[in-house]
């Protein structure tokens, strides 16, 4: 309370006191109504007070544009992130199992007629063979050198293909070291917010885009104008670059 | 030829690292981002750069351009391989001097033919 408004409440009191001594009933109603009038404006003020405070918070938690981007943009952005981490790794998974799927057989085909011919080299060997079985070895030499090669080369091709597909790691760990930024950013506002009713925060700015900010995978790719969807497009900048 | 592998990632490292293998490029080097190959590059006789872009510590974009401004590795190539597709960002490590840009995922021809279009651009120059 302020020191005028005690000062006059003091002074009212004492003419209160001395109008009652005095049986001076006009000026005992002055007195008091002027008493309860000032103890009203005091209730008034801390009402106004508080209303302020009330007013600015709730302004303050309506432009605090950070927590509405997160809500409207961040958080769905977010769920197509983590959809695109398990498309990715499913994707890698069927493309890994895809390839050996394909390779086991080329090796149990190798393995299988290597076994066969060694069987018949060793008869040779031990000469048990007919002049007619051993025509028929040559022929199947014939016919498994060079098949060792081009499965050789298959087997190779095939084991690239499953290196290249561990790209996943790289590509999903990039997505989810953002999922986990976007987690502390929304727990720091959390504890913004539960701050906020006893001291408002000043608004914050929306951050400004820098064009050049590495992103990681571009999710829903298709869907932004200034994103290329592939090698390609990467190329036709590059040579409509002069490159 | 001594090739350096910048990425962040380990995976990422060592497929590229079976690739260049596979191409017949034993002699590589890696560093997991911008800060820690600077060092490795200014020591000299590193012949070929390959980086990611997004990187802690130093972007790849940014490793390029103290590339560039180095008087000794200003003619380095560098192939930039990276999961950033948008034009502004193209455009850009054009700019800064790039030789060449691979988007990820890529295929083992894709790293082939952008090895091996650099090397044709650099002996005809």
């Amino acid at each position: 309370m302020q020191a005028d408004s005690k000062a006059a409440q003091i002074e009212a009191a004492r003419a209160l006191l001395a109008a009652l001594e005095q049986d001076d009933d006009a000026t005992v109603k002055q007195q008091l109504a002027m008493l309860s009038e000032s103890r009203e404006t005091a209730l008034f003020q801390e009402v106004g007070k508080l209303t302020r405070e009330l007013h600015e918070a709730l302004n303050n938690f309506k432009v605090d544009s950070r927590l509405v981007d997160l809500t409207h943009k961040d958080m769905p952005d977010t769920r197509d992130r983590l959809n695109y981490v398990i498309e990715t790794t499913e994707a890698a998974a069927h493309k890994t199992l895809g390839f050996i799927d394909e390779t086991l057989p080329l090796a149990n085909e190798l393995q299988e007629t290597a076994a066969k011919l060694d069987a018949s080299w060793q008869r040779f060997r031990n000469r048990e063979m007919s002049a007619e079985e051993f025509r028929e070895l040559s022929r199947e030499i014939e016919v498994y050198l060079p098949s060792v090669s081009t499965h050789a080369r298959q087997i190779h091709h095939n084991l690239s293909e499953v290196t290249l597909a561990q790209g996943f790691q790289d590509l999903t760990g990039q997505v989810l070291r953002q999922v986990i930024g976007l987690v502390e950013e929304v727990e720091d506002n959390l504890v913004r917010l539960v701050k906020l009713a006893g001291q408002p925060n000043p608004t914050s700015k929306p951050a400004e885009v820098d064009p050049l900010k590495a992103e990681g995978p571009q999710i829903n790719a298709n869907k932004k104008a200034n994103v290329v969807n592939n090698q390609d497009d990467v190329d036709d900048l590059l040579s409509s670059l002069g490159f | 030829m001594k090739i350096l592998i910048v990425d962040d990632f380990s995976t990422m490292r060592r497929i590229i690292k079976n690739l260049l293998r596979d191409l017949g490029f034993n002699n590589t080097l890696e560093a997991d981002d911008g800060l820690t190959a600077l060092p490795i590059l200014q020591a000299g006789g590193i012949d070929f750069l390959i980086t990611d872009w997004n990187m802690p510590g130093m972007q790849g974009i940014d490793l390029l351009k103290k590339v560039r401004a180095d008087e000794k590795l200003v003619s380095l190539p560098v192939l930039m391989v990276t999961a950033e597709t948008k034009r502004e960002q193209i455009i850009e490590a054009a700019q800064a001097g790039v030789n060449g840009y691979i988007v990820k995922p890529f295929t083992a021809a894709t790293l082939k033919d952008k090895i091996e279009k650099i090397f044709e651009r650099i002996n005809t120059q």
